[in-house]
């Protein structure tokens, strides 16, 4: 698989030769991280690298691609023996946008599923605030957290002080082994409030296989211009269950700035809980109702560098648990090419 | 007598020639730096606009990315036109901001 994707690199890179006259650079980007994880007493290791390449083709055109490439690495009997590590690689989207205009981009290929914000926009790890993704985060993303067909987003209307956007997409089956997809239809839409910096939205898919499913979300986006606090949350619901997560990150900004040492951290809490409905196998989501609580710091050292820390209590009749995350994250932009900064 | 007195002419004639002269070279300067500096001021405001879309639009999810060149910033924002639904204008002010 990893020859594959430096295959699909090298591809991209020669062809990105006869692009590399034009204004616009190809770059790669993405986040770096080594996370550990302590859940229930047992430790693991969770070392991770998530390439984004993106080639711009011309003045409407954009080909991008991420991959992503982990090795999760265990004691044999979970606190003793000898350590195991299994290696993972996936291609987490590759497609094709063409900006038609202010108000519609067309996007063919394999893309992550617009249900609400977690999945598309906040789950790169070098974005996200906590480690852990939400309990809800498998509904209205299965089977993949991508779909494979086509997509029509963008502004649809827009004044002075607010902007509607949507997403609707049509996604065929694939059991193609780096490309799955289910079939599905779904459909994002959300209003924007830039001078209160709200957005509230909501989501629905239709999964269309050999079970049809109706998947229902919501969510708010909402950062104060009075203080740097970021409120995120979602709520989502499904025939396997239904749940909402939200959190709160406050960054220590106020405090000799965003670049003296102590405002750089920022302290993040997250409530989330999950009700089990009609389970079915191909559920990625808790088998009994569960209730979690997340504290977590992170510290943002130059150079785009960031160590995080975060614990977490989960309360589920499956068993109650403590989770302790520590990380370093480092995110990272190059040109594509040698010499391509200009 | 006579030859101070035309020295002392020669001497104004020299000083207001050098003076004509100087004010000469310093009207077309001072016609230039107006638009000069017109043309800074607004690239000064429409950064200044962009750096407030950045933090409106693009700071819901991230924080500003560190030194971006040109080239860089464009992919990024074509990129970022698409995921995060922003508009011509939206991309035209922040690549502004991110690299002036």
């Amino acid at each position: 698989m990893f020859v594959r994707f430096l295959s699909f690199l090298l591809l991209l890179l020669c062809s990105t030769v006869t692009l590399c006259a034009q204004i616009e650079t190809p770059i790669i980007s993405g986040g770096v991280q080594f996370l550990s994880t302590t859940a229930g007493g047992v430790t693991t290791f969770n070392p991770l690298i998530a390439p984004v390449v993106s080639i711009p083709i011309g003045d409407r055109f954009l080909i991008e691609s991420r991959g992503t490439f982990d090795e999760f690495i265990f004691r044999e009997n979970g606190t003793s023996g000898p350590y195991h590590a299994h290696t993972f690689s996936s291609i987490d989207y590759l497609q094709l946008d063409f900006i038609a205009n202010s108000h519609v981009t067309i996007v063919v290929g394999d893309f992550l599923t617009p249900f609400n914000i977690y999945n598309e926009r906040i789950g790169p790890v070098w974005i996200r605030n906590l480690a852990d993704s939400p309990l809800i985060g498998g509904i209205g993303t299965r089977t993949s957290g991508s779909s494979e067909g086509g997509m029509v987003r963008g502004v649809a209307l827009s004044g002075k002080n607010w902007q509607i956007t949507y997403a609707a997409y049509f996604s065929a089956l694939v059991n193609a082994s780096q490309f799955g997809a289910g079939r599905s239809a779904g459909e994002r839409v959300a209003v924007f409030v830039p001078s209160r910096r709200l957005e509230v939205g909501m989501s629905y898919q239709r999964f269309l296989q050999h079970q049809h499913l109706n998947s229902w979300g919501s969510y708010l986006v909402w950062e104060p211009r009075s203080a740097p606090l970021d409120v995120r949350a979602e709520y989502a619901h499904t025939r396997g269950g239904q749940g909402y997560w939200i959190e709160g990150a406050y960054r220590l900004s106020r405090f000799r700035g965003p670049d003296s040492w102590l405002g750089r951290l920022q302290g993040i809490a997250r409530v989330e809980q999950f009700y089990l409905g009609t389970p079915s196998p191909d559920d990625v989501l808790p088998g009994a109702d569960t209730q979690k609580v997340d504290l977590g710091l992170n510290y943002y050292l130059p150079h785009n560098l960031r160590v995080s820390g975060s614990y977490g209590r989960q309360f589920s009749s499956l068993g109650n648990s403590n989770i302790w995350n520590v990380g370093v994250t480092y995110r990272f932009l190059f040109p594509l090419l040698p010499g391509g900064s200009k | 007598m006579n030859r101070t007195n035309l020295f002392r002419a020669a001497l104004v004639v020299l000083l207001l020639s050098v003076l004509t002269a100087a004010a000469r070279n310093a009207a077309p300067q001072q016609q230039a730096s107006a638009p000069k500096s017109a043309a800074a001021k607004t690239a000064t405001s429409e950064s200044e606009e962009g750096e407030k879309r950045f933090e409106t639009n693009c700071g819901r999810c991230h924080r500003p990315p560190e030194a971006l060149s040109p080239g860089e910033a464009r992919t990024v924002l074509r990129q970022m036109r698409v995921r995060a639904n922003l508009t011509a204008e939206d991309e035209r002010l922040i690549l502004k901001y991110l690299a002036p």
